[in-house]
């Protein structure tokens, strides 16, 4: 039934993809000379249908369990439009397309040079032949690896102040929903995309070939943002990041302070945070944000910035001061 | 593509680098050869002892010797800017690649495995079709709308067939004169006549994004991959209309069947 589900699915994004592609895209390809690029573009479309329709898809259910259960009220939402922005252009494949045109062709080199070089890589698939190799298996592992790898991604993006600077964009939402899974800094999606290009130079598979691990990881990290009061299910929440889980990670105060200069880092699975003691199962709700954009004497009263914009820029302007404090020590 | 003695076809995975070796009968896969970088387009040489791959990501072209059973890397070849489709000529001396970006078609010497020449063709040059007697080079030009007509001892454009937007890819129609090449864009085929170099008819009404054909044993129907529509479609040759369409996978490109009419060599088999 499932199977049958996601083909009929399949099909009605397929069918999208083509409409899109031959009476827009390509038509446009051709007059502008592009059509080295209609391949990729043919490919890429598929994803931001998938895209498209994840959008609809966490708005249709998460914002009516936000309206109707949510852990805090607001009684202006206008914080939360900038996340509006980044989901679109996450999922509109903004980001791929400037890593595609910025990056792609350097780790394509790299690629080429691996194999001219023989550096050996791990091929997962043959790692067990004829149980790894398998489809599902095969996903579930790279599933865990990506998810290991952003597990320690998350952890570096904390531990290390100019890259926490560039993070900090994501984790000064002091109103926390669906929306905000896809607030970051632009160019920490860039070193991201550039993170798991370079992994998959040694696994062997490009993640945007997971288009199902993909499409599930986007989704699971909206719920971990939803302002909604959901069922804490016992088991679950060791299987899976719940949003208690998270919402833990963006709490002032809890999220990104300590020795380990924060807590529950999991990206879908809180494995990782059990495994290196980086967990923190309290369920009391926190308020979201950083520490020193709270009013004096809490905090500093700090202005991460209210627009997109804005808060692009002054990640900048905090890396500056930071290292000038660095420079003069 | 299909080894030379007919008992594998050669399937060519370019995201996790390898080639997979199917019956061509049955489908059943026979063995898997990893560490084949990024093969996109693949060929034999018609002497059979050279075995090619274009990267088309990784802007390579990756000469293997062939023994008759197994690959041997004799040389990468850097080629930018992303080398697409290929061709040999019959003396087996020396393989075409279409260079995509930059509009380019190469000529490599296959036993020094060195760049002989390379010459502007036009915007997004794909397919090739050497013509019997070694003449000239087609070329599909996909960012256009003609074949380019290549005299590659002279390395010179002696003439453009007017086809339709995006030529792309060729089959010959084992008739001593016709050639089939799709026009991607405008999704028709367009017959050529390679002895006058003149186009003779085409072929309408089909599903989006025509690419690779296959023709069968008895010349009757032309059978086309629809890299756009998920689907293979089939063509009666006589009538010239799309007579039944097969619903595959998405972006199906190559098209392989084992009762097929010829392929005419040089050409890849």
């Amino acid at each position: 039934m499932i199977t049958e589900i996601v083909a009929q699915l399949d099909n009605v994004v397929s069918t999208l993809q083509t409409l899109l592609y031959v009476d827009v895209v390509q038509p446009i390809f051709f007059k502008v000379g592009l059509m080295g690029y209609d391949e990729d573009t043919y490919d890429a479309l598929y994803w931001v249908i998938i895209g498209v329709l994840e959008i609809l898809a966490t708005f249709a259910i998460l914002r009516p369990l936000e309206a109707l259960r949510p852990i805090e009220t607001w009684q202006d939402r206008k914080a939360v439009r900038s996340d509006v922005f980044y989901t679109w252009i996450a999922k509109l494949g903004l980001i791929n397309l400037t890593f595609f045109f910025l990056l792609q062709p350097l780790f394509n080199h790299w690629q080429s040079l691996i194999a001219i070089y023989d550096i050996p890589n791990i091929d997962v698939d043959s790692i067990w032949p004829g149980v790894t190799d398998q489809p599902v298996v095969s996903f579930l592992i790279y599933l865990v690896i990506l998810d290991f790898a952003g597990y320690w991604y998350h952890r570096w993006q904390h531990r290390f102040g100019v890259w926490w600077e560039l993070h900090a964009v994501h984790h000064s939402q002091q109103q926390m929903s669906l929306w905000a899974d896809d607030r970051n800094h632009f160019l920490d999606d860039i070193i991201q995309a550039a993170f798991f290009a370079a992994l998959s130079l040694f696994i062997g598979v490009q993640p945007s070939q997971f288009v199902v691990l993909v499409a599930l990881s986007n989704v699971l990290q909206s719920i971990q943002h939803v302002n909604a009061h959901l069922p804490v299910v016992p088991f679950l929440d060791r299987l899976l990041v719940s949003p208690t889980f998270h919402r833990r990670h963006h709490a002032i105060g809890y999220g990104h302070e300590g020795t380990r200069y924060g807590c529950n880092f999991g990206v879908l699975f809180p494995w990782w945070d059990m495994l290196f003691k980086t967990a923190a199962w309290n369920r009391l709700v926190e308020p979201t944000g950083i520490r020193d954009q709270l009013p004096v004497p809490e905090g500093f009263a700090r202005n991460y910035g209210h627009g997109v914009w804005a808060q692009q820029f002054y990640a900048f302007g905090r890396i500056a001061r930071r290292l000038r404090r660095v420079a003069s020590a | 593509m299909i080894t030379p003695d007919g008992s594998s076809l050669i399937v060519a995975d370019s995201v996790s680098n390898d080639l997979i070796f199917v019956d061509p009968r049955s489908g059943k896969v026979q063995k898997r050869m990893e560490n084949i970088e990024d093969p996109y387009q693949l060929g034999f040489s018609p002497d059979h002892k050279w075995f090619v791959t274009a990267g088309l990501r990784l802007d390579r072209v990756d000469i293997y010797k062939y023994d008759g059973h197994d690959l041997t890397l004799a040389k990468r070849v850097p080629l930018g800017k992303t080398p697409s489709h290929m061709t040999f000529s019959s003396d087996a001396s020396t393989v075409f690649v279409t260079l995509q970006d930059s509009g380019e078609l190469a000529a490599i010497d296959l036993a020094t495995q060195t760049v002989k020449w390379k010459m502007p063709v036009g915007n997004t040059p794909a397919g090739l079709w050497m013509t019997p007697g070694d003449r000239e080079l087609l070329v599909g030009m996909t960012g256009e709308d003609d074949v380019a007509v290549v005299d590659w001892h002279k390395q010179q454009v002696i003439k453009r067939i007017q086809t339709g937007k995006g030529a792309h890819n060729f089959r010959n129609l084992d008739d001593g004169k016709h050639v089939a090449v799709t026009n991607r864009v405008v999704s028709t085929i367009s017959i050529l006549d390679y002895t006058t170099l003149q186009k003779v008819g085409d072929i309408t009404g089909l599903l989006p994004g025509p690419d690779d054909m296959e023709l069968s044993a008895d010349r009757k129907t032309l059978w086309v991959t629809f890299r756009f529509a998920r689907h293979v479609g089939v063509i009666d040759l006589a009538s010239r209309k799309l007579i039944d369409t097969i619903v595959v996978g998405r972006s199906p490109h190559g098209l392989y069947f084992a009762d097929r009419a010829p392929v005419y060599a040089p050409n890849p088999d």
